[in-house]
């Protein structure tokens, strides 16, 4: 067993390694970090718009004044995210390159509204705002990615205009960006034109079909849903963090579809994803934190004996709260224990499961599309995540009590090692 | 005055280490200065730290961080497993004293 560990280990930590110092994919992971607060901003006036019962107390007309007053909370931020994203990204990448970091954000945004529809129904001088949210998360990945590396090609080319001596560094600056960016961007205006050859118009409809559209199916089914789950448990098994591992490859998919939902849910039609971001982080994560470790602290709380785990539930319990678990983690130990290794991974894969049914059957609403912040405690969660509906909470706490039902009889043997051991050194 | 840098994915549980770590200081009547960011903020901290510590989940990011360490002419190192899960201030404090060398 030990050297199956050893040889485990020895494999996923360079896994981790590559995924998490690979340039791309942390300044994709960086980028939507700087989006973040902005995602959480229109999220909170998304709940409060639509609070519950607020449609029967008021009339039609004023609830229709009061939703269309919040509306633009939620319109300039989460709805079109992907722009804030694609300024992260580009700003992030070239900053780990050394570069100016803010030329980085300016050129991929540049270069991203250049590709971009820019007509409506045949009105010219109008960006198509579902074109800066779900729709062109990917194009836009991608052209942050490629317009910063095309920008630092023709820099390093040394193209720049140099400027005689005596002339302040911050005027010399500004010009040394102008030949690099003028070249990037004209490239991308010529990828643009020949784009409107071929049958697909835009280079968005072309990324939409040939990349999203199918990548995004794949990521909104159960079963690639349950892989990323397990990857994420193992791991956290060998003390990895599994989500920041994980997400940093279902992030852009997970997103998409989050908007996708926001959308219809913001239009109340009907949402079309059961997964979305929310569907991770609220029923996955929002229960303790990863492997939904609140239900091991209630268990403690009820069953243990051990010194040693009392101490535990003690320690990890607040913070537990609040889906914050490395205590948990590390001092129970999850890590490398094949004691706990069975529970560990089935537990989240049932409730996976069982909140994929609910959902798919209609129990409970799908993710309304709201990025719930992840420290916030369990039922809260589930409500905010579900576009303010009580099967929300409810189905969380259900999902608690399924972890805490086979979680039992593993705890109920650890507790009892630690038990004897603790009596016998005792004696 | 001591300068005690903690990193993990977001900061979160490192901070719960923080504390620990500041009442373990303060009882042995160290003047430290301890803080936790998340990773992303990490390399830009280091600037003003005597020494790095990270979250043993995030272990993986010795190697990138390693260089901006050395750049800024401080000892980084993981922090132990179980002395992260005991949430064992004392311990990780003397660890990160050891580290800057006194």
């Amino acid at each position: 067993m030990n050297k199956f560990m050893t040889f485990l280990e020895n494999v996923l930590l360079p896994i981790a390694d590559k995924l998490n110092n690979n340039r791309y994919l942390t300044a994709l992971r960086d980028g939507f970090m700087v989006a973040l607060p902005l995602i959480i901003f229109g999220s909170i006036f998304v709940v409060i718009a639509n609070f519950p019962f607020l449609d029967r107390i008021l009339s039609k007309s004023a609830y229709q004044a009061y939703q269309n007053a919040l509306g633009p909370a939620s319109q300039a931020t989460l709805s079109i995210m992907g722009l804030f994203v694609i300024i992260g990204i580009g700003y992030k990448l070239l900053q780990r390159y050394g570069g100016e970091a803010i030329y980085g954000g300016i050129v991929a945004i540049a270069s991203f509204l250049i590709l971009t529809p820019q007509t409506v129904e045949k009105v010219a001088g109008v960006i198509p705002a579902a074109s800066l949210g779900a729709q062109g998360m990917f194009l836009g990945i991608l052209t942050a990615f490629t317009s910063v590396e095309l920008y630092r090609f023709f820099v390093n080319k040394n193209w720049t205009i140099k400027m005689p001596q005596g002339v302040p560094d911050a005027v010399s600056r500004s010009f040394s960006s102008l030949i690099p960016i003028t070249l990037t961007l004209t490239v991308f205006l010529i990828i643009r034109i020949l784009f409107s050859l071929t049958p697909y118009e835009t280079v968005q409809n072309f990324i939409y079909t040939v990349l999203q559209e199918p990548l995004t199916a794949l990521g909104s089914g159960l079963a690639a849903t349950i892989v990323a789950v397990i990857l994420i448990q193992i791991f956290w098994f060998f003390g990895l963090h599994g989500q920041i591992i994980v997400n940093s490859v279902f992030d852009p998919i997970w997103y998409t579809l989050n908007n996708q939902n926001l959308e219809a849910f913001q239009h109340g039609q009907a949402l079309p994803n059961i997964i979305t971001k929310q569907f991770v982080d609220s029923f996955l994560v929002g229960m303790g934190g990863s492997g939904m470790t609140l239900a091991v602290v209630i268990l403690i709380f009820i069953i243990g004996r051990s010194r040693q785990i009392k101490e535990l539930g003690k320690l990890g319990g607040p913070a537990g709260i609040f889906n914050v678990n490395e205590p948990i983690i590390f001092g129970l130990p999850i890590i490398m224990n094949p004691l706990v290794l069975i529970p560990w991974i089935i537990a989240p894969v049932v409730v996976t499961i069982v909140t994929y049914f609910s959902m798919a059957t209609g129990l409970v609403p799908k993710p309304a599309g709201i990025i719930v912040p992840w420290t916030t405690p369990i039922v809260l969660n589930g409500f905010l995540a579900t576009g303010n509906a009580w099967q929300g909470g409810v189905l969380q706490l259900v999902n608690l009590l399924i972890v805490m039902a086979i979680w039992w009889p593993f705890l109920k043997v650890l507790d009892k090692n630690y038990y004897e051991k603790e009596k016998s050194g005792a004696q | 005055m001591k300068r005690i840098l903690l990193a993990c994915s977001s900061g979160m549980s490192t901070s719960l280490l923080v504390q620990k770590m500041k009442e373990a200081a303060e009882k042995r009547g160290i003047e430290a200065e301890i803080w936790a960011v998340a990773q992303d903020k990490a390399e830009s901290e280091m600037s003003h730290a005597d020494c790095l510590l990270i979250g043993p989940q995030m272990r993986f990011l010795k190697k990138k961080l390693e260089k901006t360490a050395e750049a800024n002419g401080i000892p980084l190192d993981i922090i132990d497993p179980i002395a992260y899960g005991r949430i064992d201030g004392e311990a990780v404090l003397i660890k990160a004293l050891d580290l800057i060398g006194e």
